[in-house]
């Protein structure tokens, strides 16, 4: 009986085992199947880009960016909008390669391109908004995160364990700290620069009121940065260098979206 | 200086000084009053001068009992300049019917004369000679005279002729609310079948919108009264804008000859010659209802159309387009309704199209595309109303397909422009072969709250340890706790030994998880090691009555029975475990103070 009963317990044992190994296998593979969906609607612009199809290439890279952003994606897009003559939602999408890569080169060098042809100021950023620049934005969270529970914890396990204190822990504790109080700096950068954004429509007028027939205040040039203050129904408010008011939403992008 | 010179000097600047006191600013030419108007074509002006003259009589004079005569006042004056009185005193018999007013100005060669005409409708419905007389009324010139006017009932003539009038043809009497329908207003020709043209012609009624711009005009043999008649007919276009039943009559005034704007004759016709005779007639009120539109079923882009419509497919000018580049749609409508009022389907909003519709009564549209990414033109919606089936129909102008392209920016500096901006990247960068550094959202995980809530996780494991510590050295401080929680898990253990024991009838290991037990349960309160302690020790925990109860006999028994192991020969009394009840109670006791 007792041998009976092992048996069945054996076999629900190993049924679970086995639907959570399929579970995490399904998992796994529709990771990898989104993956790549994202690398092949890349491929695809890459030769669509190839070919002069600028707005097919434009709309595979954003698909691909949808599915899985990247900054390399971000690049090419950026690359095919200028070609089909959005500078606005090129520059959008450097910027957005930049979010996710601070290093990345060539994003670098076509914003720099695109707002020498445009004649576009580069946004001003505050000074912890540009040390957020340093690193991509979640290697600051994991190193402000990781840096305060290794504090907390050379703090307080040796006295749960009741471990001699050395000198070492001291030091370390000290340098954690330090760079958590360094690094929730950019952490704020981060968040401030969440509402930075980009004009992407040409000749995109800025209201004074968020309204379809509201008086218009003036218009942007498409590329030009604003931050973004407020949402009202199908408009932004936003503030860029020398004005504010309501855009809608179509004709301005957040980086951070 | 001399004198002499001083005084040619004076004479040659006095004058010089003097000037400006004799000169006189350039006036204007001055006109004669009325000047400009001279400068104004010469127009007839309207004789308000003359002095007011009126008539008043009975049309006809003479008639029947029952038959409809009309007492007609005119007046020579502007309808607006004569003041006239709510009630006329009139004989008992002549009730006042309906009434009926219009004005005309009559062209004399050299100025306008107005004519104003007031009609009663009467039905007098006794015979008899009845007289209304005499009366005053203010005007803006002065107080005039209405004369007298007699009328003549007479019963059994048939040779009188009946009141003249106009009559009424209208094309629907079921109509909806803004659904434009055909009225004609006919004058039959009179004695002598003379034919004589009408003037003022106007609806005298609520709710009716008359299109005059469409008047038509024409003579034609209509049956009138089982007769054929030539008739002046004047057709026109009503539209009614109010719901519910409405009543409207017809009124002009007889013409002679003096036809305005086109007009066409059919058959043979007489047209009398002399100097017109302005007489206003006025036709018998007809009844039409008038249903509002249903309002739930409204198609969306109807804009009022009422009718039998359909468009011919839409035509745009090209489908290759440029952003920014204008294309014309061509849209032709055509139908059984009016077509010269149809109002012509509004742009519809798009944000990737600039839509730009034709001035009415064109019905085309101009199409300009903002982005490259459209493959379609807007689809632009109508619908008009079919009084027939008494539905919508749609009518929408369908999406047409086309490309659109966009001029690209230029991807690197020209020559001159690359030598003096040298710091900069002169050209774009080439595609990335891989896509790169990737991540699962651009939203940073600063503002996600599953990473917030992961920041618990240390936390509860901090608190956790914590806690953990905290008990310890509590525990530390009160090693009593421990001692007792520990008896209380070894007491546990025992009983459960006993019972076994108790159950297999073993007496030997009885008595001794019994004894054990026993000590176990009063250990903590020494403190001491259980192996260590006596019966004595196990009394002294118990009450002084349990003592010398059943408690204390039963521990005594016990611990006598366990000590006798070490006898040579160890009794083995029979009885002992029928003991099981009293040792539990004696082991309840002594946990209940642990």
């Amino acid at each position: 009986m007792s041998h009976l009963r092992f048996t069945i317990y054996d076999l629900r044992i190993r049924r679970r085992l086995g639907c959570g190994i399929a579970f995490a296998a399904l998992f796994f593979a529709a990771g990898i199947c989104h993956a790549a969906t994202a690398n092949d609607l890349f491929t695809q612009g890459v030769e669509l880009n190839r070919a002069g199809q600028f707005p097919e290439a434009a709309a595979a890279f954003e698909k691909s960016a949808q599915r899985q952003p990247a900054s390399g994606t971000l690049v090419n897009l950026g690359i095919a909008e200028w070609q089909r003559g959005h500078a606005g939602a090129a520059i959008l999408a450097w910027e957005q390669a930049r979010w996710i890569d601070p290093f990345d080169e060539r994003a670098a060098q076509n914003l720099k391109f695109a707002r020498q042809m445009a004649q576009l100021d580069e946004p001003k950023l505050k000074w912890f908004e540009t040390a957020s620049t340093w690193l991509p934005p979640d290697a600051w969270v994991w190193l402000a995160g990781a840096s305060l529970w290794l504090t907390v914890g050379i703090l307080t396990l040796p006295q749960f364990f009741r471990w001699r204190k050395a000198g070492w822990q001291q030091a370390l504790a000290a340098a954690a700290l330090g760079i958590f109080l360094a690094s929730m700096t950019a952490n704020v950068g981060v968040l401030s620069r969440t509402n930075l954004g980009f004009v992407v429509k040409k000749n995109a007028t800025l209201k004074l009121t968020p309204t379809l027939e509201g008086e218009i205040i003036s218009t942007l040039a498409a590329g030009e940065p604003a931050r973004q203050l407020r949402v009202r129904g199908n408009y932004f408010f936003i503030r860029t260098e020398n004005e504010s008011g309501w855009i809608e939403r179509d004709a301005f992008g957040l980086v951070a979206k | 200086m001399t004198l002499k010179m001083r005084s040619i000097l004076s004479i040659l600047i006095l004058p010089v000084l003097l000037a400006p006191l004799l000169l006189r600013a350039q006036a204007p030419p001055q006109l004669p009053p009325g000047g400009l108007i001279q400068l104004q074509v010469a127009q007839p002006t309207v004789d308000i001068s003359s002095s007011v003259t009126a008539t008043a009589e009975f049309d006809p004079p003479v008639v029947r009992p029952g038959e409809t005569t009309f007492y007609r006042v005119k007046v020579d004056a502007t309808e607006s300049a004569i003041q006239w009185p709510d009630k006329i005193s009139a004989p008992a018999e002549l009730q006042f019917g309906a009434m009926a007013h219009g004005q005309l100005t009559e062209y004399l060669g050299n100025q306008f004369r107005p004519h104003t005409e007031i009609i009663y409708e009467m039905r007098p419905a006794a015979a008899g000679h009845f007289l209304i007389t005499n009366f005053s009324v203010p005007t803006s010139g002065g107080p005039v005279e209405i004369p007298a006017a007699n009328l003549d009932v007479v019963a059994g003539n048939s040779d009188l002729p009946p009141a003249r009038r106009l009559m009424l043809d209208i094309s629907a009497t079921n109509v909806f609310l803004g659904q434009p329908f055909r009225v004609r207003v006919l004058l039959p020709a009179g004695p002598g079948n003379q034919i004589e043209a009408l003037r003022e012609i106007q609806l005298d009624g609520d709710g009716l919108m008359t299109d005059k711009t469409a008047l038509r005009q024409s003579i034609e043999v209509v049956n009138v009264n089982g007769q054929l008649k030539p008739a002046f007919i004047c057709e026109m276009t009503v539209t009614p804008i109010a719901a519910g039943p409405l009543t409207f009559s017809a009124q002009g005034f007889t013409a002679g000859r003096e036809f305005s704007g086109p007009i066409s004759i059919h058959g043979q016709v007489t047209i009398s010659g002399g100097p017109p005779k302005y007489v206003l007639l006025v036709s018998k009120p007809v009844e039409i209802n008038v249903r509002p539109l249903p309002a739930e079923s409204e198609l969306p882009g109807f804009t009022g159309a009422i009718g039998n419509f359909f468009c011919d497919p839409p035509q745009l000018a090209t489908n290759r387009l440029h952003v920014g580049e204008p294309a014309r749609l061509k849209i032709t409508f055509h139908g059984e309704g009016d077509l010269t009022r149809l109002v012509p389907p509004n742009p519809p909003r798009d944000p990737d199209w600039q839509v730009i519709a034709d001035n009415p009564p064109a019905t085309g549209f101009t199409l300009i595309p903002l982005t490259d990414e459209v493959h379609e033109t807007p689809a632009i919606p109508f619908s008009y109303f079919d009084p027939a089936t008494a539905k919508y129909v749609d009518l929408t102008i369908p999406p047409l397909p086309v490309t659109v392209v966009s001029e690209g920016l230029p991807v690197q500096l020209s020559v001159a422009e690359a030598e003096t901006e040298s710091a900069a990247p002169t050209k774009l960068s080439g595609l990335a072969p891989t896509p790169g550094k990737t991540v699962a959202s651009l939203k940073p995980l600063q503002t996600r709250g599953w990473f917030v809530g992961m920041q618990l996780v240390p936390v509860i494991g901090f608190f956790a340890l914590w806690q953990w510590d905290r008990r310890r050295r509590f525990l530390e401080a009160h090693p009593e706790i421990v001692r007792r929680r520990q008896a209380r898990r070894a007491l546990r253990r025992e009983r459960r030994e006993l019972e076994k024991a108790g159950a297999a009838g073993d007496a030997t290991a009885f008595v001794r998880h019994a004894a054990d037990a026993m000590r176990i349960a009063v250990a903590p309160h020494f403190p001491a090691h259980p192996q260590a302690l006596v019966c004595g020790d196990v009394l002294a925990q118990l009450d002084t009555a349990d003592q010398n109860a059943q408690a204390g006999e039963t521990v005594r028994k016990i611990f006598a029975s366990a000590d006798a192991r070490f006898a040579l020969t160890p009794p083995m009394p029979a009885d002992l475990l029928a003991l099981q009840s009293a040792v539990e109670t004696v082991l309840e006791k002594l946990e209940e103070k642990l």
